[in-house]
């Protein structure tokens, strides 16, 4: 493919309209991280196993580090960068701090907007639905009890 | 969850800009003018480079550099911490698959990615050997020719090589005469165990970026010991030390796969040799190919007499330290120690050999030869315990060690109740059991005790500004375990300031004092003290301003939050610091220096302080698939002082899930020279729902630690009784004694067809 081929993607990024030239096989967490400058949302296993480059599209949960930037053409993006509103943490993120769910933190993104899609699908989650939904975010450093702690807290 | 009441403490400062996204990590920081870096590396095991051609990868549009062996023959191209035995990048010779061979240098990732393919590598294969048993045999392929020991590098003391073997490091020690102890004993036990090479996955991959300006060298790194990384860029590149600047941002985890020093020379060579500033972020399989935890095969031979009293003890470990020694000399010297348990043994012999071979380095992880080292030793108290009829628990507390009383006569005497820690862990499961429905789980127990390695040097800086807002200054690195938090609540507390007012700096070498390094659960304690000492530097700085411009007598001034009081004055720093300076504005500077000398010399005997755990388990087993449950988990540890309640349990629980993923599935699999399962697809970490439906942290607080308060480092402990107390509660349901990590169903379910055709 001739490299110099590119293309204008448009969409709704954190409640604002964004548009960005990409090549067709940029990857959506290459063009979060080094385009738009929402380092936020963080690469760890590249192969869609950890949730680490996890978004949401349109409501849903995606590992950007294996979705192209041009699937979000037209949709609605929101990174970790957009939960909070005006300065204030919302109620995942309260919960996550309250509960220290997080250490090195650098999951802590992901699982945050993991939850949000968990709580936007099934706002009443029990144990077994908590952890089979979370299966696909990782964390290395806590152990995931308080951040089991946290979730069930907001149910 | 905790049975804990919950201290009103307010969160950690940092989960504020970790849970919102704006934390800065390494992997995040841009630097003015970066180029990117790709790393290739070697696709044989073991070989000579005859040729590396970078021409077709030059000629590719938006490559600045390619850096390879030939370039820095000018440099003092080898480094290591214990043995000078590492390239910074591989010159002549590969000695493991992933070694660096060539680094390009383009204006971003992608184009130095396309670039790696264009570069052609000739090798001369050469024999190789992954196993370290099969590396110590006579005709095994040496890995390094010669071996240049570095005394007092990093760690106190020297690796002893056998030079013209790939045995980079032979340990030995004995107390009392244990052959004629196991004469005299009723039974002699022996029995080997292997453990796994495993795999850190910090989810943040290797990442450093460097910069040569104005005669100098600044990194940003992903090091946990940024003075070590400081020391051997100094050597490489012939630098000052005060020319060379080590910046440590939030790090995405460690577990000591960022200790001592990793990719931080390569990527520096490759700024050098393109003079800009180069970024080389690693991938996680990249980080897969970077450092490891050493697997071992551990030999443990105990006497015992019939009623189970421990009367002598041989170890012997052969540990695989993959093809540069990086800090395995100390983690062989560590298996030895944490093998021998929290427990009486009068005669004692020990033997350990890290062995070169062609796979990853291995490096520090977790507590440094423990895992390994308690896997086998409490593995075999259970076998001990069944072979005599007495209950596991029992056969524990009949040897356990009384506070006191020593593991070894050099070693400081151990300074928890185990026994204790054992009980409460008893408890603990009797109240999940009474709690939860199903009783019929399999129950597990084991123990674990480690001496952590502290070099007793450390030192920070305190400001306390005339505001009243107080700056701490310290090389401790952030890696997720809460250090920033408690140097907040250590000053707080001893400066009598409100936490609110104190502020941690991110870890700077050009601006804080020489520290050792961020590791074996040391920061807290020594970081603490450090603190300590800072505190009474800037009392007594106060007290000396005061008694001048206020007329007090000095021994009767303490600080008050936002000022001072003397009798019944009090005045606010402002007022304090206006009349000693003349000006309204100023600051006080306390420094606390921490030595081996520091309080009377008794920081001069290791360790510092013992850091134990016990677990205990109850597990599930299907019998048709052999996969194993752990339904309840039980952790018990003497951490001293807690600081912070929800971080030390969280320390913790990621300690026991960690343990749980040696326990269950992790291992490093090498196949023809080719580590077969490096990438996350085939590398399986817990996942949240692998995590016991019941886990309960008991953390006792004796007050018994040399740090502020009592405090003893903690975190690394609870990682230690898991696979044993396992495979314990295997063995007690099912007869079946499995000695190889990890448990995985096909090896507990062949186990299970083995005890049915010959019960
Ligand atoms: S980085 Fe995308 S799932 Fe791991
Ligand atoms: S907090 Fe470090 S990986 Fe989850």
């Amino acid at each position: 493919m001739d490299a110099t081929e590119r293309m204008m993607l448009s969409f709704t990024l954190n409640g604002r309209p964004v548009e960005v030239d990409v090549e067709p096989s940029d990857l959506l967490l290459d063009v979060l991280r080094n385009r738009l400058g929402l380092k936020g949302t963080k690469r760890s296993c590249d192969v869609e196993v950890c949730g680490a480059c996890t978004v949401l599209m349109n409501g849903l949960p995606v590992s950007s580090c294996t979705t192209l930037a041009a699937d979000a053409d037209g949709q609605t993006v929101l990174t970790i960068e957009g939960v909070a509103q005006g300065g204030e943490l919302d109620r995942v993120q309260r919960a996550f701090v309250e509960h220290a769910g997080m250490q090195c933190g650098f999951c802590t993104p992901g699982m945050v907007l993991a939850t949000t899609a968990l709580l936007n699908v099934n706002p009443k989650p029990d144990n077994a639905e908590i952890r089979h939904f979370l299966r696909g975010n990782i964390c290395r450093c806590t152990g995931y009890i308080k951040i089991l702690e946290a979730v069930k807290s907001l149910v | 969850m905790s049975e804990a009441s919950h201290r009103a403490q307010p969160p950690r400062r940092d989960f504020f800009e970790k849970v919102t996204g704006s934390a800065e990590f390494i992997s995040d920081v841009v630097v003015p003018g970066m180029l990117q870096g790709r790393i290739l590396r070697s696709t044989i095991p073991h070989g000579r480079i005859r040729n590396v051609d970078v021409s077709a990868a030059l000629a590719l549009p938006g490559v600045e550099a390619v850096l390879t062996g030939e370039d820095i023959a000018g440099l003092n191209n080898h480094w290591g911490l214990f043995l000078n035995d590492r390239p910074v990048i591989a010159i002549d010779r590969v000695r493991y698959v992933g070694e660096p061979v060539a680094v390009v240098v383009a204006v971003d990732e992608r184009t130095a990615e396309d670039a790696l393919d264009l570069i052609d590598v000739d090798y001369e294969t050469l024999p190789f050997v992954t196993d370290a048993v099969e590396a110590m045999a006579e005709d095994a392929p040496v890995l390094h020719e010669k071996s240049e020991t570095l005394k007092d590098f990093y760690f106190k003391g020297e690796a002893k090589p056998v030079p013209g073997t790939n045995i980079f490091q032979k340990y030995e020690y004995a107390h009392g005469d244990v052959e004629r102890a196991f004469a005299d004993a009723g039974r002699v036990f022996e029995d080997t165990f292997s453990f796994p090479m495993i795999f850190h996955y910090a989810m943040e991959p290797h990442c450093v970026v460097a910069s040569f300006a104005d005669g100098g060298l600044t990194l940003w790194s992903c090091g946990q010991a940024p003075t070590a990384i400081q020391k051997v860029l100094s050597r490489v590149f012939d630098l000052p030390l005060a020319k060379i600047r080590i910046i440590t941002p939030y790090v995405g985890g460690g577990f000591g796969g960022k200790a001592s020093v990793k990719i931080d020379p390569l990527v520096a060579a490759a700024a050098w040799k393109v003079g800009r500033p180069v970024r080389i972020c690693l991938s996680i399989s990249e980080s897969m190919l970077t450092c490891r935890r050493l697997s071992a095969s551990i030999t443990v031979r105990t006497g015992v007499r019939a009623d189970g009293t421990i009367l002598g003890k041989a170890v012997r470990v052969v540990m695989n330290g993959g093809a540069y020694a990086d800090t395995g000399p100390a983690v062989a010297i560590k298996a030895a120690n944490r093998a021998i348990g929290p427990y009486h043994v009068p005669n004692l012999k020990l033997e350990a050999y890290a062995v070169y071979t062609n796979t990853v380095p291995g490096a520090a992880f977790r507590s440094i030869g423990g895992p390994q080292a308690v896997w086998a030793s409490e593995s075999q108290m259970d076998i001990i315990a069944g072979a005599l009829g007495i209950d596991p628990v029992e056969l524990r507390y009949r040897n356990m060690l009384k506070p006191g009383e020593t593991v070894r006569p050099d070693l400081r005497p151990i300074d928890v109740d185990m026994a204790e820690a054992l009980g409460q862990a008893s408890q603990a499961m009797s109240r999940l059991d009474a709690a939860g429905p199903d009783a019929g789980l399999m129950k597990g127990v084991a123990v674990g005790a480690s001496d952590p390695g502290i070099m007793a040097v450390a030192a920070v800086l305190v400001r306390l500004k005339i505001d009243g807002s107080v700056l701490v200054i310290s090389n401790s690195v952030e890696i997720g375990q809460g250090i920033r938090e408690v140097l907040r609540t250590f000053a707080a507390e001893l400066l009598n300031q409100p936490a609110e007012a104190v502020y941690v700096m991110t870890p700077d070498t050009a601006l804080a004092p020489f520290d050792w390094g961020t590791g074996a659960s040391r920061s807290s304690v020594m970081m603490g003290m450090a603190i300590e000492d800072a505190a009474i530097d800037i009392r007594r700085q106060l007290a000396d301003m005061a008694a001048a411009a206020f007329g007090v007598a000095a021994e009767t001034v303490s600080l008050c939050p936002g000022g001072i009081v003397a009798g019944d004055r009090q005045w606010p720093f402002a007022e304090l610091l206006h009349a000693h300076y003349g000006i309204d504005s100023g600051e006080v500077i306390g420094i606390g220096r921490i030595s081996p000398h520091s309080r009377d010399g008794r920081l001069m005997q290791a360790p510092l302080f013992w850091e134990t755990a016990a677990g205990m388990c109850g597990v599930e087993l299907d019998e048709e698939t052999g996969e194993v449950r752990v339904r309840r988990y039980v952790s018990v540890a003497d951490v001293g002082r807690v600081l912070n309640r929800a971080s030390a349990e969280g320390q913790d629980e990621g300690a026991a899930i960690q343990g749980l993923g040696h326990a269950l599935s992790e291992e490093l699999v090498y196949e023809d020279g080719q580590p077969v399962n490096a990438s996350m697809i085939d590398y399986h970490v817990p996942t949240i729902d692998e995590v016991p439906e019941d886990f309960l942290t008991v953390l006792i607080e004796s007050g018994t630690g040399p740090g502020p308060g009592g405090a003893r480092g903690m975190g690394e402990g609870a990682i230690l009784p898991v696979a044993p107390a396992i495979a314990n509660a295997l063995a007690s349901r099912h007869g079946i004694r499995i000695r190889d990590l990890p448990l995985t169903p096909e090896r507990v379910w062949r186990a299970l067809q083995e005890k049915k055709a010959k019960p």
